[in-house]
């Protein structure tokens, strides 16, 4: 995932010279970049185009590209080295630039809910198990206020970088206050 | 009546008559494909958005409404596929020199009540013919429950073992008591790769058990995440079409399969089928699965199966929907997974509208367990039938995907899946398999035939077992420890498939070499004869040879 530190972004601020203020330019920089990201563009540009299903399955024909959470590559994970204990659960999770390139074969292939799909997943893949779980129970019916539900929204845009899945649950936030599923209405 | 007829007497006992029968009744949604309270086609967009579907202004949208106009119609292709007569567009589907593609390109642009519409001018031998070029991957595939009553663990392993290596892909297990979850997933993760490596597994309980197992690398897939055509019912069942689109991708963000399930039924049987008939509501509940980006559905009515099954046209409806789970290009696994009839004649001809076409997964849950021991309240067909699949499968020379197998081997797989799960045990923590266990689960005809375990002993220690915050990798080191070195590397080699994301799409299977196998590099190109998944060349001679016949050398 491409990221810039505030320094960096104050830095672009202020190139841009335009006078407004760091804070309000940072978040009009991370919705480029979160909006980048939704539509997979944040996979290192290195391949030169998109990929597609010539290039699947991508562990095969494409090994160079697929790395695990902590850059391992799929010959890295050997049986000796879990042996030895030097491989830990969290060097064979996925990645986010994995599940990208996956989502630029969905959509090659015409699948585009699945491609939104993926790109919900890669943005996931930053959100820790215990409160990834506490999110879904929190979206089930009658389980949240509209405010606390666009409070959720915000953590996903800002603590996890993640906007797909920050607009998807805005739009819950608004179907289940006109439908009366919102904490309360039972 | 004063004197009876002799031969109504016979009938009267048969099978089929135990079975519960209902005329139709439109008012409560007791109707298959065909009440006259179901919407009429027609859609209308403005700016790019939908403002009406089937008659109903956008306005007036319930939450299923909604989200299948916002996720689901592709409003760039509506105008052209709405335009087409309905009649025309079924005759597409039957007609081999209309390919798949070209009509997967049109039908995002149909609403619920048109593809119902397209569906009701079929009849089965077209829904098969339509199944067989449609379904998403090439070649079939099948599924297997591995369960017993005692959640007894060697069993479970020495089940999922011959199991897998009859050739079921995937094998789904659940629970008696809740609290087994995690060792009868590891018991099928084990199990699995001992009869094939690439074996998918799953355990099918609460959604969020489930998620938290497949985060530890405990299962591959998950399938039990139920989705419903009214809203009522999706709330009662806990759920919106929203929290499942969060969860389905929740499952991807940790490379772990998924597919919704639904069937027709399943409204009227949780009364709330708002007067509309089976497969009406079940087209929207594959519209849900298809918007929320799922790469597919376990459909044919499921659980609810008896309903249908009630009705006339009702097995028809269930092929109906199967077809429409693939018409809107989702991996189908197809139902014939839970028992609807007491008659052998009937259960076998429901089962054909998938088995001959083929399908994704013939079968969603194939009883690779007697029937006393499937937890999900038994299959049309058990391990008591395999012997009578393999021969239908020779006689019809069609695929489900099983294959002939000696009793030795079976032996040979069952005891070393036993002796896995032994050695597990032993690592991890688990309460001893004893080598009685190991014995009594190898040669088992079922749960019958196993000794009991203590069972506060054996929950207390799943208890520590998900504090400890073990993974998939400790039963990695534990098989290797105890010279399972080929298992190991296999349940590794399912740990890694996560990493890569290639199963996440649609109709994906790993084979024996790890290689994924999906509608992507295995895409099902059927037009007409000589094209499609043929079984022919080695398959074809593997399948001829059931060890039963004889050969005219040997005389």
């Amino acid at each position: 995932m491409v990221s810039f530190t505030k320094d960096q972004i104050a830095d672009i601020i202020r190139k841009v010279g335009d006078g407004t203020s760091p804070e309000a330019l940072e978040s009009a920089v991370k919705n480029v970049l979160a909006k980048l990201q939704s539509e997979g563009l944040s996979a290192p540009a290195s391949q030169g185009g998109k990929l597609d299903a010539s290039s699947y399955p991508l562990g095969i024909k494409r090994k160079d590209l697929v790395k695990s959470a902590t850059g391992l590559g799929l010959d890295d994970i050997t049986i000796e080295k879990v042996i030895a204990g030097d491989i830990q659960f969290d060097d064979i999770k996925t990645r986010p630039e994995t599940l990208a390139y996956q989502n630029e074969i969905a959509k090659s292939v015409n699948r585009p809910n699945l491609a939104n799909n993926l790109a919900r997943a890669g943005e996931m893949t930053r959100i820790p198990d215990a409160r990834l779980l506490e999110m879904y129970n929190f979206l089930r019916p009658y389980r949240a206020t509209k405010q606390e539900m666009i409070s959720m929204a915000e953590e996903l845009e800002e603590k996890y970088q993640a906007p797909a899945c920050a607009k998807l649950v805005r739009e819950a936030a608004d179907v289940y206050e006109k439908n009366n599923r919102l904490k309360g209405d039972r | 009546m004063q004197k009876r007829q002799k031969r109504f007497e016979v009938l009267e006992q048969r099978a089929v008559n135990k079975d519960g029968f209902i005329k139709e009744w439109d008012e409560v949604g007791l109707v298959a494909m065909d009440s006259p309270y179901d919407p009429k086609p027609g859609l209308k967009i403005e700016n790019g958005k939908v403002v009406e579907m089937d008659g109903i202004p956008c306005a007036e949208f319930d939450m299923i409404d909604t989200f299948i106009a916002n996720h689901c119609i592709d409003v760039n292709v509506a105008a052209e596929a709405m335009a087409i007569d309905s009649l025309e567009f079924a005759k597409k589907l039957v007609d081999i020199n209309v390919s798949g593609a070209e009509i997967k390109r049109l039908v995002p642009g149909l609403t619920p009540a048109k593809i119902l519409d397209v569906l009701k001018k079929m009849n089965v031998v077209e829904l098969m013919m339509a199944m067989q070029k449609l379904r998403c991957r090439k070649t079939p595939a099948n599924q297997a429950h591995i369960t017993n009553v005692k959640d007894t663990p060697a069993l479970l392993a020495a089940d999922a073992a011959e199991g897998s290596y009859r050739g079921f892909q995937e094998l789904e297990t659940t629970v008696g008591i809740a609290r087994y979850a995690p060792m009868n997933a590891i018991a099928l993760l084990i199990g699995g790769q001992v009869g094939c490596r690439g074996t998918l597994t799953q355990c099918a309980v609460e959604e969020a058990m489930e998620l938290q197992m497949g985060m530890k690398g405990l299962t591959a897939y998950a399938e039990t995440v139920s989705v419903y055509g009214t809203d009522q019912v999706f709330v009662d069942g806990d759920d919106t079409p929203w929290s499942k689109a969060f969860l389905a991708s929740a499952y991807a963000s940790r490379g772990i399969k998924m597919r919704f399930t639904s069937g027709t039924g399943s409204e009227v049987q949780m009364g709330y089928a708002n007067k509309k008939s089976m497969l009406y509501l079940e087209i929207k509940c594959i519209m849900i699965t298809k918007g929320a980006g799922v790469q597919g559905l376990q459909n044919g009515s499921i659980s609810c199966i008896g309903v249908p099954g009630a009705v006339p046209g009702g097995i028809r409806a269930v092929l109906a929907e199967n077809v429409a789970t693939v018409l809107l290009d989702l991996e189908v696994a197809s139902g014939n997974d839970q028992t609807f009839t007491h008659s052998p004649i009937r259960n076998t001809a429901r089962m054909l509208m998938q088995f001959l076409p083929g399908t994704d997964y013939v079968f969603s849950g194939y009883s690779g367990v007697p029937n006393y021991d499937n937890m999900f309240a038994g299959s049309t067909h058990d391990s008591d039938d395999f012997d009578d699949m393999l021969v239908l499968q020779r006689d019809l020379q069609c695929d489900m995907a099983l294959r002939p197998v000696t009793e030795e081997q079976i032996i040979a797989v069952r005891n070393k899946a036993a002796r896995a799960m032994q050695a597990v045990f032993q690592e991890v923590g688990f309460p001893a398999i004893t080598d009685e266990e190991v014995e009594a689960a190898t040669y088992a005809h079922g749960s019958k035939d196993m000794p009991d375990r203590n069972q506060p002993e054996d929950l207390r220690a799943i208890e520590e077992f998900l504090k400890s915050g073990k993974t998939g990798l400790d039963i990695v080191r534990a098989l290797h420890k105890h010279g399972f070195q080929d298992v190991a590397e296999s349940v590794l080699g399912m740990l890694k498939q996560k990493v890569s994301g290639d199963y996440l799409h649609t109709s994906a299977i790993v084979d024996e070499n790890f290689n994924v196998k999906s509608a992507i590099n295995d895409r099902n190109d059927y037009m007409g004869p000589g094209t499609g998944y043929r079984l022919e060349g080695e398959r074809w001679e593997l399948l001829k040879n059931i060890p039963q016949a004889i050969s005219p050398e040997d005389i």
